[in-house]
């Protein structure tokens, strides 16, 4: 059962949002706080219902919302499970009747063998008892993750055969890092056995990065650009996507043609100075654009400064740097270099701590940058908002 | 000691308490969660009994509840309802200048729930019904036992009103605090010294419950932070 949401608000919340997830698949609405990404997954919950809220929100074949028909279903209605940020567990029941609580009333929950397996699945067993108020961040979190899954696994209330909807809102970020990582793995491995579409949302990148199979970029409600996580990062759809995906070598410049697929980028820093960079041209940009553009981390190699001398067939850019700090983090040391010929510009690079150490580089040192044109991705400058 | 008088006051409070408290729940749930712009003027009708004479509300029931009133009078005519001078309208009375007594507790008992606790159980399946008993209800209920009390110790100190609306009828409309005034003024003052005494420590007994049930069940116990 795929999602597939298509929501439009004009105020007081604005969202103009679509993206869908198929089932099994984790995405992540990444933005930053007061992006619209938690009241994005509230609308899909059914938990936020303005009334000029227009479009589609569906699950498989079943409408959830539909703005044309008339159809928007409670929140009960709506297969949801959501886990929200400070777990919202109820401080009067014990950990199970937590869970449970959605559970037909005749069931004797003490002796059901679905709900105990639950807990021992999520290594909750033996806390049954417990008040939420007993238990530690990192079991809270757990409960509220229990109480969610039985809400979309649990299949004695409706006939429906279908699964529901797992939504997280920042479960992660209000628990210390080694319990984080823990979590992370259980999320990792429950995806391999519940197979509903996973909406995360966060504002932390490198979490976005590593549980999402597709990442959907929100700004002031807007969905910017999805796509996996490493297509997105390194190729921003354009400048506000760089920013809000944290890339630090983001510059401005101008677009000029060349043979045919080649462009010169001329890069003009705050003193005026200008320097010309060969990129790859996808014939998006008219001739003389002015741009932004990105530098990819991966791609860049370091060279001494007197280096040897390349085959100058090679449309490869060589950049002379003074590098200006330097700060050891192991195995990559984080550096930053101006380029001679724009003084006023900083590159801020990872690079190999030893590949720095065999050209004995230190602050102040000249080195020599090669950045290969797939390195550069050019994008428009703002786009319309 | 007036037993007779003891045995209305009590029974007095006791009903109020009864009477208010379900009116109580649902005024201090639409309160606490309300976004109505005109919820600052409810509010502070609700509390105008806390500020007003009692002299002037027992004056505006007699005027309005009269017999020489339009609606005293058809209540007497068509159902032979009397409210004034009687343990009926001193109940009236006595519910509405409770209100405030009653409803401020819970009001803060359920403006302390955090807000997705009710969205966790909507989410869950939990029809809003259900959530009110199985969540909302076991969670607000310090401020529901804070009100009770509170009421029941005010109910048993009301004086001023309960002389301006129901006179003092022995066995019908007299109570302790009203029998403690005529002892005094009987210079009877043993008697009226037993009767307020037992008055002083009911109502130290009262308020101690309600700090009690503040502090073992407050409705932030057991909130994960």
């Amino acid at each position: 059962m795929d999602l597939k949401v298509h929501l439009n608000c004009p105020g007081p919340i604005q969202l103009d949002a679509e993206f869908e997830c198929a089932a099994g698949e984790l995405i992540a609405l990444v933005g930053p706080s007061g992006s619209g990404k938690t009241s994005l997954l509230r609308a899909v919950a059914g938990l936020l219902r303005p009334p000029r809220l227009a479009g589609q929100v569906a699950l498989g074949k079943t409408l959830w919302f539909d703005s044309e028909q008339g159809i928007a279903l409670g929140p009960q209605q709506r297969r949801v499970g959501l886990v929200f940020q400070n777990y919202a567990l109820f401080p009067n029941l014990s950990a199970l009747e937590n869970v449970a609580v959605a559970c037909p009333s005749q069931l004797d929950i003490w002796n059901d063998a679905s709900l105990r397996a639950l807990f021992e699945r999520l290594g909750l067993a033996g806390l049954e008892r417990r008040r939420p108020a007993e238990l530690s961040g990192g079991q809270q979190q757990r409960v509220a993750l229990a109480r969610a899954l039985r809400r979309i696994t649990h299949q004695a209330q409706e006939a429906s055969p279908h699964h529901g909807v797992l939504l997280l809102d920042e479960p992660f970020s209000a628990v210390d890092a080694p319990t984080r990582q823990t979590l992370y793995r259980e999320l990792a491995s429950l995806r391999q056995e519940v197979s509903t579409p996973m909406i995360l949302v966060t504002h932390d990148l490198a979490e976005a990065r590593r549980l999402a199979d597709r990442v959907v970029i929100l700004d002031g409600g807007r969905t910017l650009q999805s796509g996996p996580p490493a297509k997105v990062f390194a190729s921003p759809r354009n400048a506000r996507v760089a920013d809000l995906v944290g890339i630090q070598n983001h510059f401005e410049g101008h677009f000029f043609k060349q043979s045919p697929g080649w462009g010169r980028l001329s890069w003009r820093d705050s003193g005026g100075a200008t320097l010309d960079l060969q990129v790859i041209d996808k014939n998006r940009l008219a001739d003389g654009a002015a741009i932004s553009w990105v530098l990819v981390g991966e791609h860049i190699d370091l060279l001494p400064a007197s280096g040897p001398s390349v085959e100058p067939s090679t449309h490869d850019n060589f950049l002379i740097c003074q590098l200006l700090e330097l700060l050891p983090l192991g195995e990559t040391s984080l550096c930053m270099f101006s380029p001679k010929a724009l003084p006023q510009s900083r590159l801020t690079l990872n690079l190999s701590s030893s590949q720095l150490r065999k050209l004995e580089a230190k602050p102040g040192s000249l080195l020599q940058l090669r950045l290969p044109p797939e390195g550069i991705h050019i994008m428009p400058q703002r786009a319309a908002p | 000691m007036d037993w007779q008088a003891a045995r209305v006051s009590i029974l007095l409070a006791a009903l109020t308490a009864l009477v208010l408290l379900p009116v109580g729940i649902l005024l201090a749930r639409w309160l606490a969660w309300s976004r109505w712009r005109g919820k600052p003027l409810a509010e502070a009708l609700l509390m105008l009994p806390l500020l007003l004479p009692p002299t002037v509300i027992g004056f505006y029931f007699l005027l309005v509840l009269g017999t020489n009133s339009t609606l005293g009078n058809w209540l007497s005519q068509s159902m032979g309802l009397r409210l004034v001078f009687s343990f009926e309208g001193l109940l009236l009375a006595s519910a509405l200048i409770n209100l405030p007594f009653m409803v401020q507790p819970i009001q803060r008992a359920f403006a302390s729930l955090p807000d997705n606790l009710r969205e966790a159980a909507w989410v869950s399946g939990l029809s809003s019904w259900q959530t009110f008993w199985k969540i909302e209800l076991p969670l607000a209920w310090p401020g529901m036992l804070a009100g009770i009390a509170l009421t029941v110790a005010h109910t048993l100190g009301e004086f001023g009103v309960v002389l301006m609306v129901g006179g003092s009828i022995a066995g019908e409309t007299r109570t302790l605090s009203v029998a403690i005034y005529d002892r005094v003024q009987a210079f009877d003052l043993g008697g009226a010294h037993q009767m307020a005494l037992a008055l002083v420590l009911f109502s130290l007994l009262a308020l101690a419950l309600v700090f009690a049930a503040g502090r073992t069940g407050s409705p932030g116990k057991g909130v994960p932070r």
